[in-house]
């Protein structure tokens, strides 16, 4: 089994395995089996519906609409929510890894409230500011805040001390010191803390819509459960899935552009 | 100084069974972007049994290309490799291998990994822990049997691999660059244990380095390898009795052979590509 | 002035002024309008009451043992999946697909389903709580089974492992690391979607049912009451898996 792994030998059978088939092979083959265990009945249609029957319950509410404000809800909370936490996280972060008074003022109080689950504030949330909007968008601010603080934090603590040194023997000055060593070392951190917040954010702002709102993903899903309504949840999940699938891969893909320089 | 008496091979006669490596018209090439690269060119090689055997060469003249082709790592070449005449075709525990990096797990500690070797040797379970307890002495690592690996510093490291190598008692010992990762005096300090190690075992080694006077000084004989594809350019025999004297007349006046001898002709064309040229100040 | 502040009872002094401030602050909103704002004594009280009546410790125990066997279900599973997947290049091919489309879907976003699948109780809820654990439990260990570096499985070709001694002695140490690292995520998963699924459940016992009640009856004291038991358990559980961690991992250099 190992020896054949050696070195890359000129077999032709991998190479065959990473066309963008294989990539599309097992997600097509799972949509089928799936459509096959409801199509035979071995799920009746009160349990699962067939993709084909999630499919339609998505065009009947995108044609009515329904999905797109319920989606386009969602992210209108999830961008105001993160710019706001993401960017006082930021601003948070920064402060306490340049000053070092800062960091003994505030870093205890800071680190005690990390330890709470954000979720266990919702109920605090939603007395001080009812389930409206504002609710909402605070919950999604304090998910991102907390990673995004750690990691700029991390990111401008942990630029090498020598880094310094050669700043001094090139003589640079304050500006060029930030423009040229302190941005482009802190952005790889800060750019992974982007993408937890988001990540993060993604999954609260759905919790927070699960416990209280009248639109959402997270709404349409616990409206569809109530009603009983198996292929409107099943459509939830899907597209909650999807938005937490692309939201992590574009951050990816920004992270990966942004930090080209680093070894793979 | 045999460390575990029992034979280990009663059907053929000891002499001519302990470590003969035979290698004849062996050629081995990689697929490097689809087109295939010749690594080795006819190389032509009888090691005899207990003979210490150094190989030197530029670096990707496939030196360690060879080493893992003989312990039987890479299975993919053509012509004959043999141990005592039979061909190599897996890796086996006649034959012992230390890497450059001392490759002991780090979860396990020196003792344990010592034991490890003897996992699939039918050794009884209950001799395992003295005969690994006895290669620990004879590498001088008495007291640190409980040590974890990051524990030990590099030369320790390596003489534990060493331990854990002989420990099944191969008629071949490989050797990949097992000093080149030493600062210079724990270098020189490995070297002479492995040349009392050698002269008490006289299993049959086969060393890749590139130091020219680590080849000389433990070595009966050095091939010089040259590089693109790896041919064998020359082989050297030392004729010195050991253990040696490192300031022997005969070790620097072959030292300085060699080192021209790899330094020149063929590749003249190549180095003085490799110089370094300065931009001139005037052009500023 | 740096070196002052790298000297620990003058960081401890200044580390407390905020936290200080804040206690002034709630004390005099608290008094000022105690029925908005409950005033420090009020949590004390309501401390004091919870404790009494036995509340408190049935809340939390509930919540323990939700979250710890969901963590006891979901991390086993989650760590031989993710094993067997590293190891067998077959079991990815099978179960990968499938494992990584589910994981894209926040965790407790399967309450609605699985609560229309099995009704809104205890067993929902451990099965969300389950797949909270799994999940981090699966993702680092395969991580950890497949990133094992070559030169080690090279060393058991040299000494002829067969493929279970390749298992016990080479993938499953090497991998331990990243297993611990996903057992730890897995219990602060477990962790954080119990107390997610009680307080949108809400039903029988736990600490985030309490909260949830407390919401609706609009007692800021007993939320607040409720919101610290929850952090300081959260802190004790993390800082007793990390020295479990380092007893386990005392084969690593100290770095880590």
């Amino acid at each position: 089994m190992m020896a054949g792994r050696h070195f890359p030998s000129g077999a032709s059978v991998p190479r065959l395995r990473n066309l963008p088939v294989g990539a599309f092979a097992a997600p097509v083959l799972l949509l089928g089996a799936w459509q096959l265990a409801c199509l035979t009945g071995l799920f009746p249609q009160q349990v699962l519906v067939p993709p084909s029957g999630v499919a339609k319950a998505l065009a009947d509410m995108a044609g009515s609409g329904e999905l797109q404000r319920h989606v386009g809800d969602s992210l209108h909370r999830l961008l105001v929510g993160f710019a706001i936490g993401a960017v006082s996280g930021m601003i948070f972060g920064a402060a306490l890894a340049l000053s070092r008074l800062l960091d003994a003022a505030l870093s205890p109080l800071f680190l005690t409230l990390w330890q709470v689950p954000v979720i266990a504030f919702v109920p605090l949330m939603v007395m001080f500011l009812g389930i409206d909007e504002p609710f909402k968008i605070a919950v999604v601010a304090i998910a991102a805040f907390f990673p995004m603080a750690l990691a700029t934090f991390d990111g401008i603590r942990g630029v090498p001390r020598n880094w310094f040194d050669v700043a001094k023997i090139y003589r640079l000055r304050l500006h060029q010191l930030v423009r040229r060593i302190l941005l482009p070392a802190t952005v790889p951190a800060v750019l992974t803390g982007l993408r937890i917040s988001l990540t993060r954010a993604w999954v609260v702002l759905v919790a927070a819509e699960l416990l209280a709102a009248d639109s959402g993903i997270g709404q349409m899903m616990e409206m569809g459960r109530q009603l009983f309504q198996i292929d409107v949840v099943l459509a939830g999940v899907v597209v909650s899935g999807l938005i937490g699938f692309l939201l992590d891969r574009g951050a990816r893909w920004v992270e990966s552009r942004a930090t080209r320089w680093r070894a793979a | 100084m045999s460390l575990h008496p029992q034979a280990r091979n009663e059907h053929a006669p000891a002499s001519i069974s302990r470590g003969a490596l035979t290698v004849g018209g062996l050629h081995k090439s990689f697929d490097i972007g689809g087109a295939p690269r010749k690594i080795l060119d006819n190389i032509n090689l009888d090691v005899r049994p207990g003979e210490f055997v150094s190989i030197v060469g530029a670096s990707g003249c496939g030196k360690s290309t060879l080493l893992r082709l003989i312990a039987g790592l890479d299975t993919d070449y053509s012509g004959e490799l043999r141990l005592d005449g039979e061909r190599i075709a897996t890796t086996s525990l006649d034959r012992g291998i230390v890497f450059q990096d001392h490759r002991l797990f780090p979860w396990m500690t020196l003792e344990q990994n010592v034991e490890l070797a003897l996992l699939n040797t039918g050794t009884p379970k209950a001799r395992r822990a003295q005969i690994a307890a006895d290669h620990i002495a004879l590498v001088n690592l008495k007291g640190f049997e409980k040590a974890y690996p990051h524990q030990l510093s590099g030369g320790m490291a390596q003489r534990a691999a060493i331990a854990r190598a002989l420990v099944t008692e191969p008629k071949l010992l490989l050797l990949d660059e097992p000093l080149g990762a030493l600062d210079a005096l724990t270098r020189v300090h490995v070297q002479n244990e492995l040349q009392r190690i050698w002269m008490a075992q006289r299993s049959t080694m086969v060393m890749v380095t590139h130091d020219v006077e680590e080849a000389l000084y433990l070595g009966d004989r050095v091939i010089v390898m040259s590089p693109n594809p790896g041919r064998i350019r020359r082989i050297v025999e030392v004729d010195l009795p050991h253990p040696r004297d490192r300031r022997a007349p005969l070790l620097h006046r072959l030292k300085d052979e060699i080192l021209a001898e790899l330094t020149s002709g063929a590749d003249a064309a190549e180095s003085a590509g490799n110089l370094v040229h300065l931009p001139s100040r005037e052009a500023r | 002035m740096k070196h002052q502040l790298t000297r620990w009872p003058v960081r401890l002094g200044i580390g407390l002024i905020v936290p200080l401030f804040l206690f002034l602050w709630w004390q005099w909103q608290g008094s000022a309008h105690p029925s908005a704002f409950a005033p420090p004594a009020a949590v004390a009280s309501a401390l004091a009451e919870l404790l009494r009546n036995g509340g408190l410790l049935r809340d939390t125990l509930a919540t323990l043992e939700r979250a710890f066997t969901g963590l006891a279900i979901g991390a086993p599973l989650g760590v031989a999946a993710g094993i067997a997947m590293g190891i067998w290049k077959p079991v990815d091919r099978l179960l990968g697909p499938l494992l990584h489309a589910l994981r894209q879907v926040p965790m407790i976003g399967w309450l609605p389903l699985i609560g229309l699948w099995f009704g809104v109780g205890e067993g929902t809820e451990l099965i969300v709580v389950s797949m909270s654990a799994f999940f981090p439990s699966m993702l680092n260990s395969h991580a950890g089974v497949a990133q094992v570096e070559r030169r080690y499985l090279e060393v058991g070709g040299i000494y002829r492992f067969s493929t279970f001694q390749r298992i016990r002695f080479i993938l499953l140490p090497a991998a331990m690391p990243l297993v611990m690292t996903g057992l730890t995520q897995a219990l602060a998963f477990a962790w954080i979607s119990t107390i997610g699924t009680e307080l949108l459940t809400g039903a029988g016992a736990g600490l985030g049912v309490a909260m949830q009640a407390a919401q609706v009856q609009q007692r800021l004291d007993i939320m607040l009451v409720v919101i610290s038991v929850t952090a300081i358990l959260g802190f004790i559980i993390n800082q007793l898996f990390r020295s479990l961690r380092q007893s386990l991992l005392r084969w690593q250099p100290a770095q880590s």
